[in-house]
């Protein structure tokens, strides 16, 4: 058995000042929800055989996130990047994404992070897949192939779900399910040796202008504000005992002690 | 500040060195400095990721990169843990390279994959008891016996010593040539007469397992000479010039951890109603800690450039070495002072990276040494 699974990843911008997030080379980095969908990838590899493709749809500077990823182990890379794909949504993006997948062909498993740690919306994942018209299953703990399909194990409170899926089938990879690996000097240098990424542009994918970015995005961030938060702050008085026993009566009565 | 050296690739290699080094090493870097522990359980995930064979050839398990990158790498290891920076840099550069530069294909094949994976860790034996600065002045010799080297040699202050085992040991196999007579042969731990010494107890660097290493009537084969005899001084020579950008680089590391801690703790700590950060004695202190470490940065990062272009770099690496130590020094000495009280206490990183920069004045040449390098290279032919 061998298997195709396509991961798709994100550069995030490290931080955003003014609230709105730009990504530049000193300031970005792969999406930290990624790393496990790009782990589980590659442990299914390792088990099942196959390939590994990631996929980003970014500036430039994603090149950055497929070396990563590339030397943690996968095997091929694509960057979508093109000027008009900037202030896409997250429609958009998966329209995108969709455009790619198909050129890329054949695949058992679409995996994404279950969102970015820049935009937080976890849509994309469950939209790309929608447009494939493909099943999904989100926050996947566990996977294993099961005639024909993928079986999946996921929880819900102290509940564990089983999921039989059909292939090819899409999914979120919880983030705390999959303990990613270091990426490692000798998978830098090798990526760097001979950097071998698929780059394409909206023509590449057969796409126009008018259907990307901020003209093709039914949603956009109208506003951003700085949430202000009034701190209160009181000193309790009197000897430690009688300051601990204030605070506990308070504490419990604002719900957060029983 | 974009950096003018760096391209990509470098970026890429610091997020992703920095990245491991605080998952797995900064949870237990004060612990292993407590302890004087060598953390195995890390250092055996490093050798795959290509740590111990930063610019060793990929077809011999290295990672083969280049100086800019073995640089970066060792400084941000020692942002986290100078200790193991040190072991790295000493390995990588003044033992792994060494063999590489001078060594036959058949010693490459010998040598070079166990260490560039990590299996074994490399160590570089030249100082005596009264041989430090005046390396020529070493004792320890090798008679030719024909199938063998014996070899009799006390090496002290050896970094890694402790758990070495390819041990390059500068020997005399002419005692009446000077200088000239020195060669270097390679040592295994584990050959009869090899004997490693206790544990040095260090004010700082304490989890780098330094050690003496001694040779009694030690048979060493033939074939282990590096180079050709008398080649000794011209290999430490090679061999220091690599190792001053990584050690250069290893004082960067921690004065940078030393002026991140203290930027932290002054826009935090509030006295007299403010952060300390705003009053001036303290602003005046992290200006000077951040340009320091500034400038000491952009002259590890010339002199490994400089390598890279494979062009003359002993003026260069002299100059980084003496100015990344002198610069670290400072720097600790004024974030322990931010710290105030904390700053002398264990419970903060701070005593730490001031115990541990000590020393950078003191290796791979000490302060004095390189001010003679530099004094010469400025003053020759003027």
């Amino acid at each position: 058995m061998s298997v195709h699974i396509i991961v798709c990843i994100k550069s995030v911008a490290k931080s955003a000042p003014r609230g709105v997030a730009r990504r530049t080379p000193e300031n970005s980095e792969l999406n930290p929800f990624d790393r496990p969908a790009l782990e589980a990838a590659l442990q299914i590899k390792a088990q099942l055989g196959g390939s590994v493709t990631v996929l980003t749809m970014g500036p430039p500077v994603s090149m950055e996130v497929l070396a990563e990823a590339q030397a943690m182990g996968a095997d091929k890379a694509v960057l979508v990047s093109d000027r008009a794909l900037a202030e896409s949504d997250t429609l958009v993006t998966s329209k995108v994404l969709v455009a790619a997948i198909k050129k890329i062909g054949r695949f058992d498993l679409l995996l994404f992070g279950t969102r970015t740690a820049d935009s937080d919306t976890g849509q994309v994942g469950p939209q790309t897949a929608a447009l494939l018209d493909i099943g999904f299953v989100s926050r996947i703990k566990e996977i294993d192939t099961k005639e024909g399909g993928w079986e999946i194990k996921r929880t819900i409170d102290a509940w564990e779900e089983r999921w039989h899926i059909d292939a090819p089938a899409a999914a979120t990879v919880d983030a705390r399910a999959f303990h990613p690996r270091p990426v490692g000097l000798v998978g830098i240098s090798q990526f760097y040796v001979q950097p071998d990424v698929a780059q394409w542009s909206l023509t590449d994918l057969q796409l126009m202008p008018q259907e990307v970015g901020l003209s093709g995005s039914p949603t956009r961030v109208a506003a951003l504000e700085k949430i202000k938060r009034n701190r209160k702050c009181e000193m309790l008085a009197g000897e430690p005992q009688a300051q601990v026993e204030n605070l506990i009566a308070r504490l419990t009565a604002r719900g957060a002690l029983e | 500040m974009a950096e003018p050296f760096l391209n990509e690739k470098h970026r890429v290699l610091r997020r992703s060195v920095r990245a491991f080094c605080e998952q797995e090493l900064a949870p237990i870097a004060a612990q292993i400095d407590q302890e004087a522990r060598f953390p195995w359980e890390v250092m055996e995930r490093m050798g795959p990721l290509g740590y111990f064979g930063i610019q060793a050839p990929l077809e011999f398990g290295g990672a083969g990169l280049d100086s800019l990158s073995y640089a970066i790498t060792i400084e941000e290891v020692s942002r986290v843990s100078g200790a193991i920076g040190l072991c790295l840099s000493v390995h990588n550069s003044v033992a792994l390279y060494p063999i590489l530069a001078f060594g036959s294909p058949e010693q490459h094949q010998r040598w070079v994959p166990a260490l560039a994976k990590g299996q074994k860790i490399g160590a570089f034996c030249l100082t005596e008891p009264n041989a430090g600065s005046d390396a020529a002045g070493i004792t320890a010799t090798a008679l030719d016996q024909g199938e063998h080297w014996l070899v009799n040699a006390n090496k002290v202050f050896v970094t890694n010593g402790g758990v070495a085992d390819t041990c390059l040991i500068f020997v005399r196999t002419d005692p009446d040539a000077g200088p000239r007579g020195i060669s270097v042969v390679v040592a295994e731990r584990g050959t009869p007469g090899f004997v490693v010494g206790d544990l040095e107890d260090l004010c700082g660097m304490r989890a780098n397992p330094v050690a003496s290493i001694r040779l009694y009537d030690c048979r060493i084969p033939k074939d282990n000479l590096l180079g050709k005899t008398g080649m000794g001084l011209k290999i430490g020579l090679a061999a220091l010039d690599t190792g001053r950008v990584g050690i250069a680089a290893q004082a960067l590391g921690i004065a940078q951890a030393a002026l991140d801690a203290s930027v932290s703790y002054a826009n935090q700590r509030r006295q007299f109603g403010v952060p300390l950060g705003r009053h001036q004695a303290i602003q005046m202190m992290i200006a000077d800690m951040a340009t320091q470490v500034d400038a000491a940065r952009m002259m590890v990062y010339r002199a490994a450039w400089l390598k890279d272009q494979k062009q003359p770099v002993t003026l260069a690496a002299a100059q980084a070495k003496l100015f990344a130590a002198e610069a670290a020094g400072q720097v600790t000495d004024l974030a322990v002072q931010i710290h105030g009280g904390y700053g002398y206490s264990k419970a903060y990183a701070v005593e730490r990276y001031f115990r541990d920069a000590r020393v950078t004045r003191i290796y791979e040449g000490t302060s004095e040494v390189h001010r003679m390098v530099v004094a010469r290279e400025t003053l020759q032919g003027k």
